[in-house]
């Protein structure tokens, strides 16, 4: 098979696989029913039935408070996170860093579960609170809360790219600054800050971006006050009118994409800017720390007491849920000390399908996806054409739909298409769908193996006689498999944890841990729901445990 | 074997013009050294012979077999033109062994297990390596890894080798080792090829013939001797050796010989201009050619010793006169003041 068979091949799929979704979606948006519905006419009266909604302004409103709320708490504290360990002598750093990361890696549905049975009316800490001191000092069911809360589980994603940027930095820059007579504070402030400012400010639209996305914590902790975002305005108005309303979910879901489109973009050109400075490496020559004297300590508890927040008191309390039977004023937890949730877990087919179905869709589907994201990098890999481009944009699209919206769009897909349907109801719909959402991600975990691998060793590989597929079966693909091994570690332990894109596509045969935690909170079934969440902290600190002892990097 | 021929390649990368019309030709059994500074476009040459970048302009062949002709729309792709490639950084496969990174080339002509063990050994041998085949590319120091990439290219018997930079990634007392290593087995195994460098006397003592290059153009091309005695251009005068540079003026130009004005005092040597009397000229003298003189004369200048400088089999003196710093050798030491140096004109081109 030439090459060019092969990547047009690649291209093609990849292109169906990325518009069809969206185009169906823009589609209904413009149908007066569902599309499967004979009487479906195009019209704008579903945008127009949204964009009279009160509600969903509100909802709109709230999402951008919240988005920028984020931001606001995320970036100064994630700059200043990734400061103290990369630049000074914060005690223990080496056992901080995957401990800092924890949040990106566990569902922010188990996040928001957590703070509820922990501080939430009738939570944990807070009871004790009330015991101590008569009142309950904190209100959860709050936006402040939701907005709180939602900046501090963000701050890792902030410290990724500042700190990615400060290591980055040629240390000579900086000891050129000393030597010229600065000290340690003008120089983070005159040199190092202005430096990775691109970082910063990129880091910045990210967590803006990634309140748009936001669904499990506003799910859990908005809903008590009825404050709904857009994700949550979206999931509700699946039942709103009684009848699928998809025309109304498609409008939402297109004024979703219009807003986080441009996000997306902007990223792009500020991810590029940032990485003008990474280019002007050192030597690799360690600088000594910055030394805090007496400040050491400080700085180390206020991580210590970022992670106790953001970390220990979530799981913590979602953990101790899950073994006792209830707890209150009065109620003494040795005696209530029970494994019955767990038991109870394997009275549920669906649950225990739903684990089962987790683990499979990490470990084959997520090693599927790797070798699907590896075909694609491939394809473009050393190809001297503008198609690279269409590809660079091409995985940009999913990236603008947030899990809820690509579940939702895939399912369309599988109902409008006649010869797919049969799969809607199995797990290769859930695993299309990861797939595609995460397609950026894993492209861009490839690629960056794929761009270690010198040009010359291909080359040389060429005047030896191999041609363009041989090539890449011969020296590129051995060469990347250590990278390969490593994406899929990062996948596995993405597609554990995701929980939007399910939600749509769950049904008998589809149930992932994610999704069915959704449904089940819906239902009150806290027993069940602490014991789940726990079994999926557990899969997911396994993975992370393995990750860090084969050496991958957490972040791609 | 028949004559490697380029003819009048061009080649852009983006809005870069690189090769602005290069042509040459490498006898069956001879090695051509690419030289000039970098940024003429002399690795570019070398990737267009391999087929790893396509020019717009010209044509390449070896013999009847066209590899490239942009006229013909014809463009064998690298895998096809069977030659052998040895790359700056030696781009041996990690993840394969020394036998395994040269058996591949005959692995993909389909040639069967026993003869590749017999041919990859008797390579191996050649180069001295015999004993190394199970290691991995990271258990070789550099010069064995260099050993390793020249055996890759060889093994199949290429028609012509393609060496680009082959030694500069290795430390200075080693490169002048292989250099000679180099020579003897090209010179052994009667293989035709391209060097690429940047060094000329690596260029020099290698090559039979020389090319060199000045941003995408030929400047000059001969055999070394030529190259060094015979500068066509100010270029390749300059290039080649270690030079003094005199900027003066044009008095005298008839009879191939012409005469300068320069620091006042007129100095004649070898013509290498067509310019009219009166105009700008450089003078041009290796500095291994000028001398120390005790007393005035034809083509002397007297000039102000500034610093002598020890170089171990010989002193480095630095005159100086005006705004000219002219180097020249010695044998001993000069004592500090005033010198006559003398420009012998056999020795001194006048551009």
């Amino acid at each position: 098979m030439p090459i060019v068979v092969y990547r047009l091949l690649v291209l093609g799929l990849t292109t169906l696989a990325v518009a069809a979704p969206l185009s169906l979606v823009i589609y209904q948006s413009f149908l007066t029913a569902p599309f499967f519905d004979p009487s479906a006419k195009f019209g704008f009266a579903a945008y127009s039935f949204v964009f009279n909604d009160s509600d969903f302004w509100q909802a709109f409103w709230t999402t951008i408070v919240i988005a920028g709320g984020m931001a606001v708490i995320a970036v100064p504290l994630g700059a200043l996170l990734a400061f103290l360990m990369v630049r000074t002598d914060v005690p223990g750093r080496n056992y901080l860093e995957p401990l800092i990361l924890i949040p990106i890696f566990v569902s922010a549905v188990v996040i928001a579960f957590g703070y509820v049975v922990a501080i939430g009316p009738v939570g944990i800490f807070s009871t004790l609170a009330k015991d101590l001191l008569g009142f309950v000092p904190w209100n959860l069911y709050s936006l402040l809360a939701l907005i709180v809360i939602a900046g501090l589980t963000h701050v890792p994603h902030v410290y990724l790219y500042s700190a990615a940027a400060l290591r980055g930095l040629s240390t000579d820059l900086e000891e050129a600054a000393r030597v010229s007579g600065a000290n340690p504070f003008r120089v983070a402030v005159n040199v190092s800050l202005p430096m990775i400012l691109p970082a910063i400010l990129f880091a910045g639209v990210l967590v803006f971006f990634l309140g748009f996305e936001l669904f499990g914590l506003p799910l859990v902790l908005g809903d008590p006050q009825d404050v709904l975002v857009l994700s949550t305005y979206l999931y509700k108005l699946t039942n709103k009118l009684g009848v699928p309303s998809y025309q109304l979910m498609a409008v939402v879901v297109v004024a979703i994409i219009a807003i986080t489109a441009p996000l997306v973009f902007m990223q792009r050109l500020l991810l590029r800017q940032a990485q003008r400075y990474v280019s002007v490496r050192g030597k690799g020559l360690k600088t000594l720390p910055l030394r805090l004297h007496g400040w050491r300590w400080f700085a180390f508890g206020a991580i210590v007491f970022w992670l106790l927040i953001t970390v220990v008191v979530p799981l913590f309390g979602i953990t101790l849920r899950s073994f006792v039977v209830t707890w209150g004023e009065g109620v003494k937890l040795f005696d209530v000390l029970t494994l019955d949730h767990y038991r109870e877990l394997t009275d549920y087919p669906n649950v225990i399908r739903g684990i089962l179905n987790t683990l499979g869709i990490g470990v084959i589907g997520g090693a599927v996806a790797v070798a699907c994201y590896t075909a694609i990098a491939l394809a473009v890999h050393r190809w001297n054409s503008g198609w690279t481009r269409l590809v660079d944009y091409l995985v940009m699209v999913p990236r603008a739909m947030p899990g809820l919206v690509a579940g939702l769009a895939l399912l369309w897909v599988f109902l409008f298409v006649p010869f797919l349907s049969p799969l809607k109801s199995t797990m290769v719909s859930i695993w299309l769908a990861y797939t595609i959402v995460w397609l950026a991600y894993g492209m861009r975990l490839v690629s960056g193996t794929l761009l270690q691998v010198g040009p010359e060793l291909e080359e040389a590989a060429r005047t030896a006689g191999a041609n363009d597929l041989s090539v890449k079966r011969d020296v590129t693909v051995p060469l990347i498999k250590y990278g390969m091994l490593a994406s899929w570690l990062l996948i596995f332990l993405i597609f554990v944890r995701e929980y939007s894109t399910g939600i749509y596509l769950l049904g008998p045969g589809t149930e992932v841990i994610g999704s069915l935690l959704v449904s089940l909170w819906g239902t009150g079934a806290v027993d069940l729901v602490s014991a789940l969440s726990v079994v999926n902290v557990v899969m997911i600190g396994v993975g992370l445990a393995v990750a860090v002892r084969l050496g991958v990097r957490l972040h791609g | 074997m028949a004559e490697l021929i380029v003819k009048d390649v061009a080649l852009r990368l983006g809005d870069n013009e690189i090769l602005k019309g290069v042509s040459l030709a490498v006898p069956a059994g001879e090695v051509v050294a690419l030289l000039g500074p970098s940024g003429s476009g002399k690795t570019t040459l070398l990737r267009a012979v391999a087929g790893l970048e396509t020019p717009h302009r010209g044509s390449i062949a070896i013999g009847d077999r066209v590899f490239f002709d942009a006229a013909r729309n014809i463009d064998l792709p690298a895998e096809d033109r069977g030659l052998g490639l040895v790359f700056q950084s030696y781009a041996l496969w990690p993840h394969r062994t020394v036998f395994d990174n040269v058996a591949y080339g005959l692995k993909l002509r389909s040639v069967s297990t026993e003869e590749i063990k017999t041919r990859v050994e008797k390579t191996l041998s050649q180069i001295g390596l015999g004993h190394l085949a199970a290691r991995y590319p990271h258990q070789l120091s550099g010069g064995q890894q260099q050993r390793v990439a020249i055996a890759r290219a060889l093994v199949y018997e290429p028609p012509v080798i393609l060496l680009d930079e082959p030694l500069s990634n290795l430390d200075a007392k080693l490169r002048e080792e292989a250099r000679a290593w180099l020579r003897t087995l090209i010179v052994t195994l009667g293989l035709s090829a391209i060097h690429v460098t940047h060094d000329q006397v690596e260029a020099m003592a290698i090559a039979d013939k020389i090319v060199l290059l000045d941003t995408g153009l030929i400047a000059q091309e001969g055999p070394p001797t030529a190259l060094y005695n015979e500068p066509a251009k100010l270029f390749s005068a300059e290039f080649m050796g270690s030079n003094n540079r005199l900027e003066g003026k044009l008095v005298e130009n008839s009879g191939g010989r012409a005469t300068i004005e320069v620091m006042g005092e007129r100095l004649t040597g070898l013509s290498c201009t067509k310019a009219a009397v009166g105009e700008k000229a450089t003078g041009v003298i290796r500095i291994e050619r000028i001398h120390c003189a005790s007393s005035a004369g034809p083509n002397r200048v007297k000039m102000q010793l500034k610093a002598p400088m020890y170089l171990g089999e010989r002193w480095e003196l630095v005159f100086a006169r005006d705004n000219i710093t002219v180097r020249a050798y010695a044998t001993a030491p000069l004592e500090p003041g005033d010198h006559y140096v003398e420009f012998p004109s056999e020795a001194l081109w006048v551009f």
